[in-house]
């Protein structure tokens, strides 16, 4: 055997161990199913808000808004990247992505599409930049509010007035959308609501309303 | 500019027409070179006396499938992109029994029977003949066989997708399995000679 041949031989080993070693798993979509169901998926919006208030340096937020719209107003730090370019954009390794659009079907899509690429760490904001309006910007709370309510928008306050907003406080209860805070009181939750004094076709019109009203 | 060129645009149809037949020459005239136009030489590998055939074969496999595998990794070339034929297991086992017989027989196979008729050796140019009767009769045949032809398909699958691996592991092992291989057939030459 020559040196040529043993020279191959070694850079082949070389190359072919390192293959082994190189590979990313391909994305099991059964793995992709599993962190749907278990709601992995996504990340509200008040969690969000914290990891930029701590200026968390692995956090990449991502506007997949038409670019007017970004312009025009985006959740600090983030940056603007349409669908077809999340496709191909390089992002450091160990980054923790952050989705978000007007709803929800362009970050699901952006979710997926990232997923298979092979990023591990991607969450997206379910109800887009209105949840961050909503939810971070202008918190409400019912003036029949439960004290667990108080408590929630508390917090909520700090990150509204960090982020630049108006927290709302005695807002009328059909003004703040069911499930508004992560621990809803009985009265805002539907199940109970037909158990009480409204009627459930009354908070079906609530609800309805606040869907309206949001023009989402 | 990503590869494969045909299918990203790069390149259009007509060009890609006009490079296969230059790929094919140069394929053809490594073959040569590497003595694959000899039918005494690849008879030899069937009685362990010459393993020329094993060893251009695998070194051709093991340098297309690192190239293409680390192309891939580094962005220039998309595997996906890259046409993955079907797998038939039985009537594939038939066509690669045949194959190998018709390899003994005639000391030659598809690619290295051009390339022999090609330096003007007539054992080739029959072997050619042989080959183009054979898809006459195949085409011929078709109608009979073809509930046969299409049985037992797995569709587009690799060994690695089968086993549940990583396509690296998979580059791994074939790439132990080549070298040794390489370092056997070395062995049983020296014994040969």
């Amino acid at each position: 055997m020559t040196t040529v041949h043993q020279t191959l031989a070694i850079c082949a080993a070389v190359l072919g161990l390192a293959a082994a070693a190189a590979d990313r798993p391909d994305v099991d979509v059964a793995v992709l199913a599993a962190e749907m169901v278990s709601e992995r998926d996504h990340i509200t919006a008040p969690e969000l808000a914290e990891r930029i208030m701590r200026q968390d340096a692995s956090l990449h937020v991502i506007d997949l808004r038409p670019r007017a719209d970004y312009d025009v107003l985006h959740i600090p730090t983030a940056t603007h990247a349409p669908l077809e370019t999340l496709a191909r954009q390089p992002f450091p390794r160990g980054a923790s992505l952050v989705l978000y659009s007007e709803g929800s079907t362009h970050s699901a899509q952006g979710w997926v599409l990232l997923r298979l690429r092979g990023q591990r760490d991607v969450r997206f904001l379910r109800e887009g930049m209105y949840e961050w309006l909503s939810r971070v910007m202008e918190p409400r709370l019912a003036t029949d509010a439960t004290d667990l309510e108080r408590q929630e928008f508390a917090r909520a306050e700090v990150q509204s007035r960090f982020f630049g907003g108006q927290p709302r406080s005695n807002m009328p209860r059909a003004e703040v959308p069911v499930g508004y805070w992560s621990a809803p009181s009985g009265s805002t939750s539907p199940a109970t609501a037909s158990a009480g004094p409204t009627t459930t076709a009354d908070a079906i019109r609530a609800t309805v309303g606040a869907i309206r009203r949001r023009g989402c | 500019m990503n590869a494969p060129f045909g299918e990203t645009g790069a390149l259009g149809p007509s060009a890609v027409l006009w490079l296969a037949p230059i790929i094919g020459f140069a394929f053809g005239w490594f073959l040569e070179r590497g003595g694959l136009g000899n039918a005494r030489k690849l008879a030899g590998q069937f009685y362990l006396t010459d393993l020329t055939v094993f060893k251009v074969m695998f070194s051709a496999l093991l340098t297309a499938m690192l190239g293409a595998y680390w192309l891939d990794q580094f962005g220039l070339l998309d595997l996906q992109l890259v046409y993955l034929p079907e797998t038939f297991v039985a009537p594939q086992a038939v066509g690669g029994v045949l194959f190998g017989a018709g390899f003994l027989v005639s000391g030659l196979c598809p690619g290295t029977s051009c390339v022999a008729a090609a330096s003007g050796r007539l054992d080739g140019l029959a072997v050619v003949g042989g080959m183009l009767a054979g898809v006459f009769a195949f085409n011929l045949a078709f109608g009979w066989i073809e509930a046969f032809y299409d049985s037992t398909a797995l569709g587009a699958v690799t060994l690695t997708d089968l086993a549940g691996v990583p396509r690296g592991v998979g580059v791994a092992v074939v790439t132990v399995l080549a070298l040794g291989g390489f370092a056997l057939a070395a062995r049983i030459e020296r014994r040969v000679k």
